[in-house]
């Protein structure tokens, strides 16, 4: 008996010692974690009325660090809402947090991914084109 | 010693359960031994110009006491012609055939039942004579919203009588009534120009003749590689969003336009879907960073808009799309800024 209550105690410390160890928190309050992956694995384009205005998929290489997307005729490059989505724990800088003006697309927007351990930074480049009439 | 700790704990309970065993008599609750009188409303969302504003009023007395003589409600700004006091009394139908009809409905049915004449409105007042013997009923009241009432407050004072001379009343609002002005099924066939400020679709001579009233131009273009599709484009706008049309000289007005997919107003989409747009939407909405066009248009889709000159502000609801006709049929909400 004494020997259950010894190990339940010994159980005990052990998952309290496993709580305590904590990820640091970054300026963001989000978990600054061990994972060194740093890439976009999809990203969008919504319109003005949060309609897609993409055509076809966005082109992303994670090589040259480019997102290539094309959206349709008309579309009000003023007021664009980008979504990406990112390798686990990786961050987004800047933060997209609102419209977005992508009509100068002689300087294509740029944004950098983060990894979760906030060591590898990488610089994309969001390059978008306008679908023209045939 | 723990034999009587038990039985003190035996006991205590057995109180407990006996008390709790007493069950207070239900009295059936009596009625008012007097006329009464409610009301409810029915209609939902910002009251505007030319929409009704919709009650129930309900009214009863005990049948030893007498019957209902008649209804009345009196608004404090006349209704625009069609407001009127119902003359039935509905009830929802189980299914099968009606009696007062002999006609076979489904279950659910709003069935009315005669109680009155037909209401006479005078006025403020919208009165019903009873002339069945009836004891309860609940007539519904419909007020148009006269355009006089627009930016007021409305209310209404509802009022029965009885065959024993009591009366009741029963007051409801006030109510706020919007500045927005609506109009609804306007036909837009391609190439045709279209006001905001008149709410007036005009052809190219019209528009020629009036170019600073016109704020958009309607155009069908299936175009190869492109969804251009149905359009309003605002005559100021870059020609490259105007292919195929020569605009008349002097049409140069620079409309903001913002596509919406998601703002299906109930008003403007014939009684279905759960939005409102009231004054407060339009007054807040900034255009000022959106285009002068708004292409590929589709059913149910709609466009904010602000005129070029900053009077009005509008969303337009797009009822229908006909590809084959080159048309399109929508539904307007404006407000004037200043």
């Amino acid at each position: 008996m004494k020997n259950v209550v010894f190990s339940f105690i010994l159980g005990l410390l052990a998952v309290s010692l496993i709580r305590c160890t904590e990820y640091p928190i970054d300026e963001d309050g989000l978990l600054i974690t061990g994972r060194s992956d740093c890439y976009i694995s999809s990203f969008e384009l919504l319109g003005a009325d949060h309609q897609i205005v993409r055509v076809g998929a966005a082109a992303i290489d994670t090589v040259e660090l480019t997102v290539d997307v094309m959206v349709l005729y008309g579309t009000d490059l003023r007021n664009l809402y980008p979504q990406f989505s990112l390798a686990q724990d990786a961050k987004l800088d800047p933060k997209v947090d609102g419209v977005v003006d992508f009509s100068d697309l002689e300087n294509p927007k740029q944004y950098t991914v983060v990894s979760g351990n906030r060591k590898v930074r990488k610089f994309y480049t969001v390059n978008v084109s306008v679908q023209q009439k045939q | 010693m723990r034999i009587k700790y038990g039985s003190f704990l035996l006991l205590i309970g057995l109180t407990f359960i006996v008390a709790a065993c007493e069950d207070d008599g239900y009295v059936v609750p009596e009625g008012a031994r007097n006329l009464s009188n409610d009301c409810i409303k029915r209609s939902l969302g910002p009251n505007v110009v030319g929409n009704e504003i919709a009650f129930a009023y309900a009214m009863a007395l005990p049948a030893d006491l007498g019957n209902l003589s008649s209804a009345r409600v009196e608004a404090s700004i006349a209704g625009a012609a069609g407001t009127y006091l119902e003359h039935r009394s509905f009830y929802t139908h189980s299914g099968g055939i009606v009696p007062s009809t002999g006609d076979e409905r489904e279950g659910g049915a709003d069935i009315g039942i005669v109680v009155g004449s037909p209401s006479v409105t005078n006025d403020k007042i919208t009165e019903v004579t009873f002339v069945k013997d009836t004891c309860a009923s609940t007539l519904r009241y419909y007020y148009v919203i006269p355009e006089e009432a627009k930016g007021k407050a409305v209310s209404f004072t509802f009022s029965a009588t009885a065959s024993n001379g009591e009366s009741v009343s029963y007051k409801m609002g006030p109510y706020e009534v919007g500045n927005i002005e609506m109009k609804r099924e306007i036909v837009l066939t391609n190439d045709s120009y279209f006001s905001i400020s008149d709410f007036e679709v005009y052809d190219e001579t019209q528009a020629a003749a009036n170019p600073e009233k016109v704020d958009l131009i309607y155009l069908y273009r299936s175009i190869g590689g492109i969804n251009f599709g149905h359009a309003l484009v605002s005559p100021g706008a870059d020609s490259e969003f105007l292919p195929g049309l020569t605009v008349p000289t002097g049409l140069n007005n620079k409309t903001h336009i913002r596509k919406d997919s998601g703002s299906r107003d109930q008003h403007l989409a014939q009684d279905r879907y759960g939005v409102f747009v009231d004054d407060v939407d339009l007054y807040e909405i900034d255009l000022s960073a959106h285009p002068f066009y708004g292409l590929d248009l589709r059913n149910e889709s709609g466009v904010w808009l602000e005129t070029a000159d900053g009077k009005y502000k509008a969303y337009i609801y797009v009822n229908e799309v006909d590809n084959a006709a080159g048309s399109m049929t929508v539904s307007v909400k404006r407000l004037l800024i200043d």
